[in-house]
């Protein structure tokens, strides 16, 4: 096949990635739930009739490992041969696609005439498919996929444009918020249409050959930029580790271990030594390993290039069959959100050794609590969804920044918004003081959120880490002090809760949600004086921790707030390269 | 009727004064640093001189500056403070928390404007239905405002959590705050902005505070001198949502005029497109380092209640947020000197821009970089010895060269390699334009194409043929279009307040009360603006199913509601939603947030001049001609060149063909036609 000429293949190339762009806006425009409009919790791809991805658009990085090889599941299940005009499929099966129920993938064949030139495809994350817990992300007393929710394998839900409507209605009906599923479903085929459009009048505007001829050289092309952004890592092999608290009450820590091998222009990320599958809900099926495997080496390579099966290339990410980030069936997924971030991690720490500049220490860790129960002025059930969001780790320049969500990226709810539509009042939502790991640059602060809840007969399910193993710092950085979940703090009954316990609170309870610090980089001693002596003008650092992590003296500086719980000295070990 | 309005922007402020038979007289002078006045006062006095006209004589004068917007760049301002609720204080630093690029772990947020060490908390606590939980202490609050001025607090925001609903606290503080520190001026939130979501409040009320002693200052001073100058009319400000208020109105409101001149580009794209029949058009402003998009619906600029000021690379949630209704604007980095270089096989142009300094290679002042106006210079659209109104002259080799250097690689010719540049930058504004249209609802190929800025024009008819649409329109003077702007805008002052409730068992009556007091408000503001009494007042409400996170704002009945006026409403978001996303819910409940209502004064349209008139269809005859390159037919061709300044009505030039003005030129491709209307636009008709 010839090579297309440069200008023609800018033009492909800039209008392909726009089909994808115009996919996720019809998906945003459209979409009923607010988690999928407001958060972005979906992903949109393009692949090309062989099943290979040609753009992205750019959402959820939880999306990104799964988009390429769901398709190539859906089409193993559907031959080529029995596609149709019209034809739309779905599948939730957690191991051929997103690692958990509720991530919805729906593929569409597109023709052009006769010919298939294409899918397009796209997942988003429904609000509840049903199971044990509201959110469908129970970690608890789960033990197989099949207490999650309702599972659908490969499954053709329009046949040439006709939906399969009684199976609609059975999808619906599993779920606790049947609307917001009918009303995300209608999006993502309204997305199919719009993608199947514009890739039939792109394709047919230069001509199936031509096309094909751009498809190559863009998968080639972005394939030796990455493999030239590899290139530029020294050769090695780098080692990582590092925990997860828990997988629930009474649990023992999950071993997150990696071995990333750089070795010319490829590399390999391995999760081997890691803790095997859990008989919980918390477990990533190898696709969401792979996500945010992905979506750390992006980072640290081309964070601004295209991403399509030519960038992904270059990298190979494994983990032992049988461990938690690559259960078998039917292993539990709802909550594996909670994973990521340590999977991302343990990825920038391994690297940290090869690119210190590029990477950054870990960051705060968000708690995505649920509860529900029985509101006493309204005289309806209600189920509240929180996310609590602190600072990023720092890297090799600059401090981590506060307040900033990291690998999964999100928004945090106003607090005006939650309390005019739920029976809770927040008390405090405030940096903490002293909680950002030390070092040359400082992790960001950790993030107190209080929430009274007044509710009665509350159903409350934590889901919280980083409270037995801080957020590393790297070349010397100090881990940012560990998080915590307290009840009722400051009153006779206040007690510590588990980072994934399910507890019954009562009206008037207050939880306090204290997330860790991120973790810090180089040496606390080679911190700039006036940075120091800024932080404690500001408030973010004591006097004292000035003097005793950083070696300044302050002479008659404030004292830092005294709401704040003392700094956590010497916490267990985070993250380790050896 | 004389009226004068001008404009100032970073580099030039432009000046337009309209006299009594309806002709324009326009100027141009460089901005005047640090105090952009002098500048103004100066260049109205040449105007006023050239025109043979006195101060005294002008009836009125409309203002637009960026005055606002520059102080918060610049992080000018001293002595800020902020009040929040107890356990809030750092409501500014936390903010949204998202990303605003995923995969780029070197960003950072822009530093906030207050110091967390000039941020107190008060105790006090009111809740989501105004009810008050923790009563606000008169001598605590004595004792913090002290604290406060010793620490050199001389502009004070106040943000407390639900003043939306229940601003007794925030109004207390004010009081005490004038009997403790009586020079303190403080913006409290419940009247800067009383919308819920306190980070957006906040923020607002904070560059509220941030800007309102700088821009007091000046304002006073652009009055004194106006009146020394025997001006006797009123002097009116552009707000950044295209109406104009006079300038007591935003004494206390600064943050209402942060960013005018966009507004101003888009009312005069508007009345040009209502001139030549076209009601629903896409702006498309492109000048040296950035494309503007907005949209124009029923003539009227499309406008949002938020913005976000100074984005990082105009990365969406990167900027500081506020509640200011502003004119609905998409940003991208196309421009004359938005860099091509060679990537992946292929050319990639901007977001990175070579700027005025050094600018385009061609430019001789030591840029290398290819640029945007360097392929437009080497593909000959572009006349080197008359760029910019003759002030400078390019050096076309500078430009081969420079494009050589993208063209080699890839095995290109120049000539082929400045088409790539021209093709791929007039895509990604064709890109951008369909997602600004379809994401708003609308179909590109129902929509007209107005185009303005030094390069809009060079681009347009091609961008216009890529999307489908029919017309383009390039009105004339396009240079200081913004001042012209400023003379379009209608008086027009909009309040708004949330109050969060389902519609089924909200109370007509407490909705009559609460718009009772915002339209005493409004009126207030446009009565004392407006020289006769023809005021409108337009309710709005923004509606959301329950459970949702967005809002769609649909248009409320007047006077009394009663429960008939809020079914009605709800009626009408169900419409809305249903054109706007496919299907309408009309079984789920809906909810309001925020209630709004905009006081219109009276308007006096603008007069667009009228040029004189040639037989219809009569061809223009060229000035001159040059090769231009067209790859439709085979690549050079001898191309005609018409003098902007020389057209009359009912010309008609087929491309392919060049017109020439003083600050941009017009590529009409082969197989277009561009026909002179009577107010001196060309309007092409794209054959689809």
């Amino acid at each position: 096949m010839n090579r297309p000429d440069p200008i023609t293949l800018g033009v492909v190339w800039g209008a392909l990635q726009s089909v994808a762009v115009e996919i996720g806006t019809t998906i945003h425009r459209t979409a009923y739930s607010a988690q999928a409009r407001e958060g972005q919790d979906f992903s949109v791809a393009i692949f090309d009739r062989r099943g290979r991805m040609t753009a992205q658009g750019p959402y959820s990085p939880g999306h990104m490992g799964a988009m390429n090889f769901a398709v190539l599941n859906m089409i193993e299940a559907f031959p080529l041969d029995t596609l149709r005009p019209g034809d739309v499929m779905l599948l939730n099966d957690p191991a051929l696609g997103s690692g958990h129920l509720p991530d919805f993938f729906v593929t569409q064949p597109v023709f052009l005439g006769d010919d298939l030139i294409g899918f397009a495809t796209n997942i988003v994350h429904h609000t509840d498919v049903g199971g044990s817990r509201p959110g469908s992300q129970a970690v608890e007393g789960v033990f197989d996929y099949h207490q999650e929710g309702l599972f659908v394998p490969p499954t053709r839900i329009v046949s040439e444009g006709v939906p399969n409507e009684q199976l609609l209605n059975l999808i619906a009906a599993n779920s606790r918020t049947p609307e917001n599923i009918r009303g995300d479903m209608a999006a993502q085929r309204n997305a199919l249409r719009v993608g199947e459009r514009r890739l039939q009048e792109l394709v047919a505007r230069h001509g199936v050959e031509l096309y094909e001829a751009c498809i190559e050289t863009i998968l080639d092309e972005t394939e030796a930029t990455m493999r030239a952004a590899i290139a530029a890592i020294p050769d090695g092999r780098y080692e990582f580790s590092d925990y997860l608290d828990d997988c629930g009450p009474n649990t023992e820590p999950l071993r997150v271990a990696v071995a990333v091998t750089v070795s010319g222009d490829s590399i390999g990320v391995d999760f081997a030594g890691t803790s095997p599958q859990t008989e919980t809900g918390v477990n990533a099926y190898l696709n969401y390993t792979r996500s945010y495997s992905y979506a750390a080496i992006k980072c640290l390579t081309d964070p601004y290039g295209p991403m399509n099966a030519g960038a992904l290339r270059p990298m190979d990410v494994t983990a032992p069959e049988g461990s938690f980030l690559n259960p078998r069936r039917p292993a539990g997924g709802g909550p594996r959100a909670i994973i990521c971030y340590r999977v991302f991690e343990a990825v920038l720490g391994a690297l940290s050794q090869a690119v210190p500049d590029r990477v950054a220490a870990a960051s705060s860790h968000f708690s995505n609590p649920t509860w529900g129960g029985h509101d006493p002025v309204s005289g309806r059930r209600f189920v509240t969804y929180e996310l609590i969001l602190g600072g990023t780790g720092a890297r090799a320049a600059q401090d981590g920044v506060e307040a900033m969500a990291s690998a999964f990226n999100a928004s945090n709810i106003p607090v005006e918004a939650l309390e005019a539509v739920q029976p809770a009042v927040v008390e405090r939502f405030e940096l903490i003081p002293d909680s950002g790991g030390a070092g040359r640059f400082r992790g960001g602060c950790g993030v107190r959120r209080d929430i009274r809840i007044l509710g009665e007969s509350i159903k409350f399910t934590n889901l919280s880490e980083r409270q037995r193993f801080a957020p590393f710092g790297l070349f010397g950085g100090r881990p940012g002090a560990l998080g915590r979940t307290v009840v009722n703090p400051g009153r006779q009954d206040e007690r510590l809760v588990g980072g994934k316990a399910s507890l019954d609170l009562r009206y008037g309870d207050v939880v306090s949600f204290q997330l860790s610090g991120g973790g810090g980089f180089g040496d606390p001693r080679e911190r700039e004086r006036d940075a120091v002596l800024r932080d404690v003008r500001l408030g973010l650092v004591s006097a004292l921790a000035a003097h005793e992590q950083y070696g300044v003296v302050v002479d008659s500086g404030p004292s830092t707030s005294d709401t704040v719980p003392a700094v956590a000295v010497a916490p267990a070990s985070g993250g380790t390269a050896t | 009727m004389i009226r004068a309005g001008f404009d100032v922007g970073g580099t030039f402020t432009d000046f337009v004064l309209e006299d009594e038979a309806g002709r324009w007289h326009t100027g141009k002078r460089l901005t005047t640093y640090p105090d952009p006045s002098e500048a103004c006062l100066e260049g109205l006095r040449e105007l006023l001189a050239k025109a043979g006209v006195s101060l005294a004589e002008v009836e009125s004068t409309v203002h637009g500056t960026t005055l606002g917007s520059n102080i918060v760049i610049e992080r000018r301002a001293h002595g800020v403070g902020l009040i929040t609720t107890a356990g809030f204080r750092d409501v500014l630093q936390i903010g949204r928390e998202k990303r605003y690029q995923v995969y780029d772990l070197q960003i950072a947020k822009p530093e906030p404007l207050i110091d967390r060490s000039m941020i107190w908390e008060v105790r006090e606590r009111v809740l989501a239905d105004g009810s008050v939980l923790v009563g606000l202490d008169d001598e605590e609050t004595r004792a913090t405002l002290r604290d406060i001025a010793r620490k050199g607090v001389t502009s004070l925001a106040v943000c407390l959590l639900h003043s939306y609903i229940n601003p007794e606290h925030e109004r207390r503080i004010a009081e005490l705050a004038r009997e403790v520190a009586p020079e303190m001026v403080v913006s409290i939130s419940s009247e800067v902005s009383p919308q819920f979501r306190e980070y957006e409040r906040t923020s607002t009320t904070v560059v509220n505070a941030y800007v309102i002693t700088a821009v007091r200052e000046y304002l006073r001073k652009m009055s004194g001198e106006l009146a020394r100058g025997g001006y006797r009319g009123r002097l009116f400000i552009m707000q950044s949502g295209g109406g104009v208020a006079t300038a007591e109105a935003m004494w206390n409101l600064p943050v209402r005029m942060i960013e005018s001149g966009p507004a101003a580009g888009a009312l005069i794209a508007a009345r040009f497109g209502v001139a030549s029949g076209h009601t629903n058009v896409v702006a498309f402003d492109m000048g040296g380092t950035t494309a503007k998009l907005s949209m124009i619906v029923d003539g009227e600029p499309a406008s949002v209640g938020q913005f976000e000021l100074h984005r990082v690379k105009l990365a969406a949630g990167s900027g500081i947020p506020m509640n200011v209704r502003s004119l609905d604007l998409v940003e991208i980095g196309a421009g004359g000197g938005s860099i091509a270089r060679v990537s992946q096989g292929t050319i990639r142009v901007g977001p990175e821009s070579a700027g005025s300094a050094p600018g385009p290679a061609c430019y001789g002042r030591g840029g290398t970089a290819a640029t945007v106006t360097d392929a437009n210079l080497v593909l000959g659209y572009f006349n080197p010895a008359r760029f910019a109104g003759g002030t400078m002259t390019l050096d076309v080799e500078a430009a081969r060269v420079a494009i050589g250097r993208v063209a080699e690689p890839l095995g290109l010719t120049i000539e082929e390699a400045a088409w790539g540049i021209h093709s791929l930058v007039t895509l990604n504004m064709e890109l951008a334009t369909r997602v600004v249209s379809i994401e708003r609802g609308n179909d590109p190929r129902e929509l007209a194409l107005v185009a303005t800025g030094g390069s809009g024009p060079a681009h347009a008819c091609r961008m216009a043929l890529a999307l489908g649409m029919r017309s383009v329109l390039v009105p004339a003077a396009a240079g200081v279009a913004s001042a012209v702007g400023l003379l379009s805008a209608d008086v027009k002052f909009d309040t708004s307040r949330s109050f969060v409730s389902r519609l089924d068992t909200m109370s007509p009556d407490r909705l009559t009360r609460m718009f009772a007091e915002m339209e005493a408000e409004a009126v207030h503001v446009v009565g004392k603006s407006s020289a006769g009494s023809n005021l409108r007042l337009v309710r709005e409400a923004d509606l959301r199913y329950v459970g949702q996170g967005f809002e769609l704002t649909v248009p409320l009945a007047a006077g009394t509601l009663t429960s008939d006026a809020i079914g009605e409403a709800r009626r009408a978001f169900d419409e809305v939603y249903a054109r706007r996303y496919g299907c309408a819910h009309p079984d789920k409940p809906v909810e309001a947030t925020t209630w709004k209502v905009t006081a219109h004064g009276d308007s006096r349209p603008l007069r667009l001049p009228e040029i004189a008139s040639a037989p219809n269809g009569e061809p223009a005859r060229s000035a001159r001609s040059r090769e231009a390159y067209f790859p439709e037919s085979g690549g050079y061709v001898e191309t005609p060149v018409y003098d902007r300044e020389a057209l009359l009505a009912n010309h008609l030039i087929r491309g392919p063909a060049i017109i020439e003005e003083r600050e941009s030129t017009t590529v009409i491709p082969p197989g277009m036609a561009a026909v002179i209307d009577r107010h001196g636009t060309a309007r092409v008709e794209v054959e689809r």
